[in-house]
């Protein structure tokens, strides 16, 4: 059971509907089963895409750099992703916040060192860390701080909670999940580690965003055609979840 | 037993304008193959590599190649292959990237592998045939070779 996923091709126009179809199609012909179509948002405008182009599985992330994550925009997006840039950010990120993804920098010199305390809660929480790859395949320099900021990372976390994506923007940025589970041999995961990154960790980051809609990741209702179900969820995976029912 | 192990890697070249297949030739994979190890690991990368690197078996129709190396240093070859971004033959550049497939440790595998491969894409392009005479000349290359395994494997 390897299912793929790749959560994060990027969503630069609403318009252009027929780049974001090509890079669909290109990732279901590399064995992609899943793909989460990134919508970034900077400080206070997010946008709310409900209309879908092809009834692929898919799930919103959105990456904001924002200071607060309260909006109630929120809610209606799969996966919430948060890129911050100093080290306050970080470590309110990791403890506090109310997110599924943290998106490493890999666009530029990291300019404060990882800390364990704060990995080690955003590790307890759930959250995982996600590195992008597409910088690298386009520019030599891209690519030398992406190794030198995935192997700072992998020194306090040890490849744990790791999620490796393409920040596509165009059909030929995507790579096969093969080549990308050994481009994580690079960045210092070992091999049960990269391909993890790309399956198994990306599920689980599905699903901690599933948890944020339902009842602390007990309880979830499912839409029947004309009346709401009740179903047991039973896989809680936020370290807070409390079960009500028993 | 002294025999020299190698790698062959299964790749496939994906093209951004399907028409750019044509012109891909052994030795400008064999360029860009070194050029993309040389940028990604360096002196070092390119002299173990370059032991045995060789371009095996090129299709141009499908763009499916099969790249051979040592067996000791096929993970420094594997891992320059996602830095390719275009082939160039004659001044001109062709935008592109590869795709591995399959790691094998013989041809033979790897032949398998191909032929188990191409039936999965004869029966995905079976789904998107449009006229009768394509559905027709479609399944009859299933059928073949469906057929050509079947003797492989009884010899």
């Amino acid at each position: 059971m390897a299912l793929f996923a790749d959560l994060n091709i990027v969503n630069t126009s609403d318009t252009d509907r027929k780049r974001l179809q090509s890079l669909i199609e290109n990732a279901a012909h590399l064995g992609y089963s899943t793909v989460a179509i990134n919508h970034v948002a900077e400080f206070q405008g997010k946008k709310l895409e409900i209309a879908k182009p092809i009834a692929v599985t898919e799930l919103y992330p959105s990456p904001p750099i924002v200071q607060r994550i309260t909006s109630p925009h929120t809610r209606s997006y799969d996966i919430v992703a948060v890129l911050p840039k100093t080290e306050k950010l970080f470590h309110v990120a990791c403890m506090t916040l109310d997110i599924d993804l943290i998106c490493i920098n890999v666009i530029e010199k990291q300019p404060f060192h990882f800390r364990r305390p704060s990995v080690n809660g955003a590790i307890e929480r759930g959250i995982y860390f996600e590195l992008a790859y597409s910088p690298a395949i386009k520019d030599s320099t891209m690519r030398r701080y992406t190794i030198s900021n995935a192997l700072s990372l992998m020194q306090i976390c040890k490849g744990k909670n790791i999620i490796m994506s393409s920040a596509a923007e165009r059909p030929l940025e995507l790579r096969g999940p093969y080549d990308i589970a050994n481009l994580g041999l690079l960045f210092g995961l070992t091999e049960g580690d990269a391909k993890a990154a790309l399956s198994t960790n990306c599920r689980a980051a599905l699903l901690h965003g599933e948890t944020r809609k339902t009842a602390l990741g007990v309880i979830y209702t499912v839409k029947k055609a004309s009346a709401t179900e009740e179903k047991d969820e039973g896989t809680p995976l936020s370290k807070r979840a409390k079960t009500k029912s028993d | 037993m002294v025999r020299f192990k190698s790698r062959y890697l299964l790749c496939e070249i994906v093209f951004e304008n399907p028409l750019s297949r044509q012109c891909i030739e052994e030795k400008n994979i064999y360029k860009t193959v070194k050029d993309a190890i040389v940028r990604a690991h360096g002196d070092f990368g390119f002299g173990c590599c370059s032991l045995s690197l060789a371009v095996k078996y090129l299709n141009a129709y499908t763009g499916i190649i099969l790249l051979r190396c040592r067996k000791d240093f096929y993970r420094v070859l594997w891992s320059a292959l996602p830095f390719i971004t275009f082939l160039e033959n004659k001044n001109q550049k062709y935008p592109c990237f590869f795709n591995t497939l399959h790691v094998g440790g013989t041809i033979r595998t790897c032949q398998k592998f191909l032929i188990q491969y191409n039936r999965k894409q004869l029966l995905l392009l079976l789904k998107d045939c449009k006229t009768k005479g394509e559905r027709e000349s479609v399944e009859r290359s299933v059928l073949s070779c469906s057929l050509k395994e079947l003797e492989g494997d009884r010899s």
